[in-house]
């Protein structure tokens, strides 16, 4: 190909570019959202959450929704996301913290798209990425709260993935929310150093029981192996990022349920007005982005979900800010 | 030998053979009567392997017919030959060096217990064996621990355990001393005397000639002949064997004696397993002389050769060449003080089978001024270089591109040759020159070799092939578990005396410093 | 640290390295046998998936875990089978089409998991099966003997696999033909059938640690064993392909794990440290790898396919 050939072919493709983008992006009625998400969209964990959210705001308007997950190599998420933005979606939901390195690179070569980023507080500064989490320590420390109350042997324990993010937050607030209610309690934490060892969380969860807690949490996918665990001894357990209770009816009190809906609703409405990001977004408790659900068969008795009650209140209100 | 031995209990009749782009067997004859040892004698390639595969139900015929006591059978895997009462005994023994001497002549047997292992019967009727035809050995020792003959006298004892009637003797000598093939021979000649049937395969004339009851000759898998020892001659197996006058013994000037070019002094070498291969080797070339070293293999002929090129740190001694002491461990410092080496392994340590002639002729001079300028190499030059040495060295080749890898053995040491003597070396190192090589290459070498000792290059030629010694040498030296037994003129050689040596006694006072064979070097 | 040196703990500490160290123990004893035979299996970890998804949807749909185990062994059995036509017979390189098991299995699972089933859902896990006697002694009881029946089987299955390899004609062939597959053919044992049966047994032991996983846990989810399959390759290693030297680094492994976990729990490992921590079992079992591998030797046929005449 001669030189002035290839600038020929550069040239229309700019202009193709041109003509069909925003004609893409604003013409159909449809909007295309993708979603690219570590974990199994059936989880009932934290990438279930992003799923439902979208899916609750589908039941209002028409979206076209992808999703790719069980993308833990960021490259391959990397690739399913600058992927979706040139497809020409106008919504890519970039749903695992570990994935700004990339999304920061990408949403600069593809300024008419919007991207939205969680869980995170950082838009890189980037007027078409938005970024949104969520204030789990606050639905951690309620659940804190019921736990010290519930224990009798005045012991809690705590499942954890590596201590990082969204887990991280929801720990620290699931401790503190514990010795607020009991201040003499023994809140260990176990991060066990993996998201996807289920056999590891669930020797966690009963390392745990032999150090005499008989109430339990965990964060992130694993957990699955904890709840397991702490079924089988009927030790009672918090769920969080989803609601766990048909894993284990039996000993599911709390779940802490995330409802991005909330933000998700908000993000849009800024895609309608010609938004594309720049905003920074949290799900909270006031907002009612989180939702703490209780599980009917769990004879949960009324002064410890008093107390819990009492704990959301104090939050919405902002009487008491869990980490600060 | 007893007359009564005529009926043939083996008939192989018409037995074709083809490979891909070779014939292997074409309308072979060939029987076997009781009691006799009949020879198959051949080069390499000549058939004889596949021959005896196809009887051992290794390979299926093409063509052709066997029959066995008079009825034609079919045999498709060994386990059909070995129901046949037919056992061979594999040139590489065919033992599980891991397990022990009594599991490995259990191997295949249906146990008197059933599922479970029956090692103590198995032990009781070894060691009714072993006194039946004098073959000591510890049925629960690993057989990895056992020196070469005693790994020999295993194999025989799974061939009778089985009770063969028919044994396949696929080269047995190869790695034994000259006393051990005595006493082997021995052996053989009393299960003969029992009725059993004996099929020996060698190429080494002199040992056909002692054993046989009747020769058959293979050459280019066809049948050239049959004889028996009474009525031929060394000279004409040969010549059965290569299709023409073949010498086997080259005319060659006396020495001229002159200084020392390559000296070995105090040498001490480990081995791959930590012990020492080497003990304190004393040794002097002259210029124009060949010694031959000769030896069981896994003596420490192997880690000697290693040392002196560079390939093998010593852990003591000096290495001289033309008086010059030679950095230790370091091949390019060796090769640089004029020395060159034929590989024992050629494949492995002397040449590259993926590399082309061209490649393989230049691997050391490469870097050369006159092959290479400014990093980039000059294909014209080097091009007419290598087309000179494959005509000099007799190089069957199609091209120079031809991967060395689809050369004959004989070409590819004829290549190695080329490279390694091309520079005029002060010392030559050559360890099994014609090891697996065909008799007319094998002449070539040796002319080569012979060539060389008169240009005043001090070659120390290594070599389990006492023949080949024999041929060669102006003096022979023995080594036996890493030492020296000693250095004998080749005019006062015979092969008694140095089949003593190798077996480790000192014959001019044969009592003291017996040392047993040793095990080969691992594999 | 006084707190870990308490009978509890102590007793909670090595049952749950035993727990952590059974479905190794299956999978390594599988891939030994194989190994022995001379053919390496990279794809244990995909046949242990197979295995536990298998079985965990048996006992989802029947409630039968003896139904679920039974098909957790013999999908192992079926990929023991197929991996026996790839390497025996169209002598296929050993390392590369074992990572093409260990794929297969990891996408199979997951696609079977999201096809059939979906949502993570819970399944009967193991009874502890506990004896008369010995599980009422103090200490000793608690640790060994308060397990399911998977455990005792898997620990029962090492002297048997020790007499087996060591003490039957078949266990002899097995060995001759992972060192010397030349040799046993000129005797007339057939190295396929030998190589066939030894994948099929070992496969079969790769599902079924896949299935008690599984169970034990209650759960499947998408890559439930975590790469478990990789480390019990590199515990055969560690155990000098013997029974007894698997059991040994299984329990090595699974010790560390339930000793750092405790540790974890009680605070006598800082949070800081523990990321790093996690890693201890992976890095003492290499170190130990490296300290007995240069001690024995391994199957010389290993990884090398059989072609009579060569």
């Amino acid at each position: 190909m001669s030189k002035s050939g290839f600038y020929k072919m550069i040239g229309v493709l700019l202009v193709l570019a041109f003509c069909l983008a925003p004609a893409g992006a604003w013409a159909g009625k449809a909007l295309k959202i993708a979603i690219v998400a570590p974990s199994a969209s059936n989880d009932l964990a934290f990438t279930q959450s992003i799923v439902d959210g979208i899916k609750a705001v589908q039941k209002e308007r028409t979206i076209e929704l992808a999703v790719t997950d069980g993308t833990f190599i960021v490259e391959d998420a990397a690739a399913a996301i600058r992927d979706y933005a040139q497809k020409g979606f106008d919504l890519v939901i970039a749903h695992g913290s570990q994935y700004g390195g990339s999304l920061k690179e990408i949403a600069k070569d593809f300024p008419k798209t919007a991207f939205a980023w969680g869980t995170s507080a950082d838009t890189f500064g980037l007027p078409n990425v938005s970024s949104y989490e969520a204030a789990s320590d606050e639905g951690g420390y309620v659940m804190g709260v019921m736990a010290a109350a519930l224990s009798k042997k005045g012991g809690v324990g705590v499942v954890g993935p590596i201590e990082v993010g969204d887990a991280k937050l929801f720990v620290d607030g699931f401790v503190a929310g514990a010795k607020a209610q009991k201040a003499g309690i023994r809140a260990n934490v176990n991060y066990i150093g993996s998201f996807s060892d289920v056999a590891l969380a669930a020797e966690a969860a009963r390392a745990h029981m032999a150090t005499g807690a008989d109430v339990l949490t965990g964060t992130a996918q694993m957990v699955v192996g904890a709840i397991g665990a702490a079924r089988s001894r009927r030790v009672a357990w918090f769920g969080t990022q989803a609601n766990q209770t048909e894993l284990a009816p039996e000993i599911v009190v709390a779940c802490q349920v995330y409802k991005w809906e909330v933000i998700l609703r908000k993000i849009l409405a800024d895609l309608d007005s010609g938004v594309l990001g720049g905003k920074k977004y949290a799900i909270t408790l006031a907002n009612n982005g989180l939702v703490i659900e209780f599980n009917d068969a769990y004879k949960l008795p009324a002064g410890v979900k008093q107390a819990g009650l009492d704990a959301v209140a104090a939050i919405k209100s902002g009487k008491i800010k869990p980490l600060r | 030998m007893t007359v009564e031995a005529v009926f043939p209990v083996l008939e192989m009749r018409g037995i074709g053979k083809r490979f891909p782009g070779v014939i292997a067997n074409e309308n072979v004859d060939f029987d076997l009567r009781k009691g006799e040892v009949h020879t198959l004698l051949g080069e390499n390639g000549a058939g004889k392997s596949t021959l005896m595969k196809i009887l051992y139900g290794l390979y299926r015929p093409d063509a052709g017919e066997l029959r066995l006591n008079g009825r034609p059978v079919r045999l498709s895997s060994p386990s059909d030959a070995i129901a046949h009462g037919i056992c061979m005994i594999h040139q590489h023994f065919m033992l599980v060096p891991s397990l022990t001497v009594a599991e490995n002549v259990a191997l295949g047997l249906r146990s008197t217990r059933g599922p479970l292992t029956d090692l103590r019967h198995v032990a009781r009727r070894i060691g009714e064996l072993s006194d039946a035809f004098g073959l000591q050995v510890d049925p629960f020792a690993d057989v990895w621990q056992l020196a070469v003959g005693e790994r020999q006298r295993v194999e025989i004892i799974k061939a009778l355990y089985r009770d063969a009637s028919i044994l396949i003797l696929d080269e047995p000598t190869a790695v034994l001393t000259p006393r051990e093939v005595d006493d082997l021979f021995e052996t053989f000649r009393r299960m003969a005397r029992q009725g059993r049937s004996l099929i020996f395969i060698s190429h080494k004339l002199h040992e056909v000639l002692t054993l046989s009851d009747r020769i058959t000759v293979l050459r280019n898998g066809r049948v050239t002949g049959e004889t028996d020892p009474c009525n031929t001659s060394r000279e004409e197996l040969a010549r059965m064997m290569v299709g023409r006058d073949v010498n086997l013994a080259p005319e060659k000037p006396a020495a001229t004696v002159c200084e020392a070019r390559l000296q070995i002094e105090n040498l001490v070498v480990a081995g791959d397993r930590g012990t020492d291969a080497v003990c304190d080797v004393n040794l002097a070339v002259c210029g124009g002389e060949v010694l031959g070293l000769a030896g069981v293999s896994g003596n420490g002929q192997r880690e000697l050769a290693e040392a002196v090129c560079g390939l093998r740190k010593p852990k003591s001694g000096v290495i001289r060449v033309d008086g010059q002491p030679v950095a230790p461990g370091n091949p390019k410092a060796v090769r640089k003080a004029g020395l060159a080496y034929v590989p024992e392994e050629r494949m492995r340590d002397g040449a590259i089978g993926d590399f082309n002639i061209m490649e393989n002729l230049l691997l050391l001079d490469h870097g050369e001024k006159r092959f290479c300028r400014n990093g980039f190499l000059r294909f014209g030059r080097i091009f007419k270089h290598c087309r000179k040495l494959v005509r000099a060295y007799a190089v069957k080749t199609p091209t120079l591109e031809t991967p060395a890898k689809n050369l004959s053995g004989g070409n590819i040491q004829k290549l190695i040759l080329a490279r390694e003597l091309s520079g005029n070396p002060k010392v030559l190192i050559a360890a099994q020159p014609t090891r697996g090589v065909d008799i007319g290459a094998a002449e070539y070498i040796h002319a080569r070799l012979a060539r060389q000792r008169t240009g005043g290059t001090a070659t120390l030629v290594i070599s389990e092939d006492l023949d080949e010694i024999f041929a060669l040498a102006d003096r022979i030296a023995v080594m036996c578990q890493g030492r020296l037994m000693g250095i004998v003129d080749r005019h006062e050689a015979t092969r008694e005396r140095i089949g003593l040596m190798m077996a480790g006694v000192d014959p001019d006072s044969p009592s003291k410093d017996y040392c047993p064979v040793s095990e080969s070097t691992s594999r | 640290m006084n707190d870990f040196w308490t009978a509890t703990i102590l007793v909670a500490t090595v049952a749950s390295g035993i727990r952590l160290a059974t479905p190794f123990l299956l999978a390594s004893l599988g891939e030994a046998l194989g190994q022995r035979s001379g053919v390496l299996n990279l794809g244990v970890d995909g046949v242990m998936l197979l295995g536990a998804f298998g079985a965990y949807y048996a006992v989802l749909k029947t409630n039968n875990l003896l139904l679920g185990v039974a098909v957790g062994v013999l999908l192992g059995a079926l990929l023991g089978l197929f991996y026996a036509f790839i390497t025996v017979n169209l002598r296929a390189q050993q390392g590369i089409s074992g990572i093409g098991i260990y794929l297969f299995g990891l996408g199979m699972s997951d696609l079977l998991f999201q096809k059939l089933v979906g949502t993570p859902r819970p399944i009967m896990p193991f009874a502890i099966v506990r004896f008369p006697v010995l599980s009422d002694i103090p200490v000793i009881g608690e640790m060994f003997f308060d397990h399911s029946l998977i455990v005792y089987v898997a620990f029962l299955l090492v002297p048997l696999f020790t007499f087996i390899i060591n003490r039957t004609t078949y266990g002899m062939n097995v060995r001759a033909i992972g060192e010397n597959p030349e040799a046993a053919d000129s005797l007339g044992v057939s190295v396929g059938r030998v190589r066939y049966s030894a994948l099929i047994i070992g496969n079969s032991l790769a599902g079924l640690a896949g299935a008690a996983l599984a169970i034990e846990l209650g759960i499947f989810q998408q890559n439930l064993t975590n790469a478990m399959g990789f480390i019990a390759i590199a515990l055969v290693y560690f155990g000098a392909w013997r029974p007894i030297g698997v059991m040994a680094g299984s329990l090595v492994f699974g010790l560390v794990a339930s000793i750092v976990l405790q540790c974890k729990t009680l605070g006598i490992i800082p949070r800081s440290a523990s990321d790093l921590a996690a890693m201890a079992p992976a890095v003492i079992t290499v170190l130990a790898l490296v300290v007995v591998a240069n001690r024995f030797r391994q199957p010389a046929a290993l990884t090398k396919p059989y072609i009579r005449g060569q």
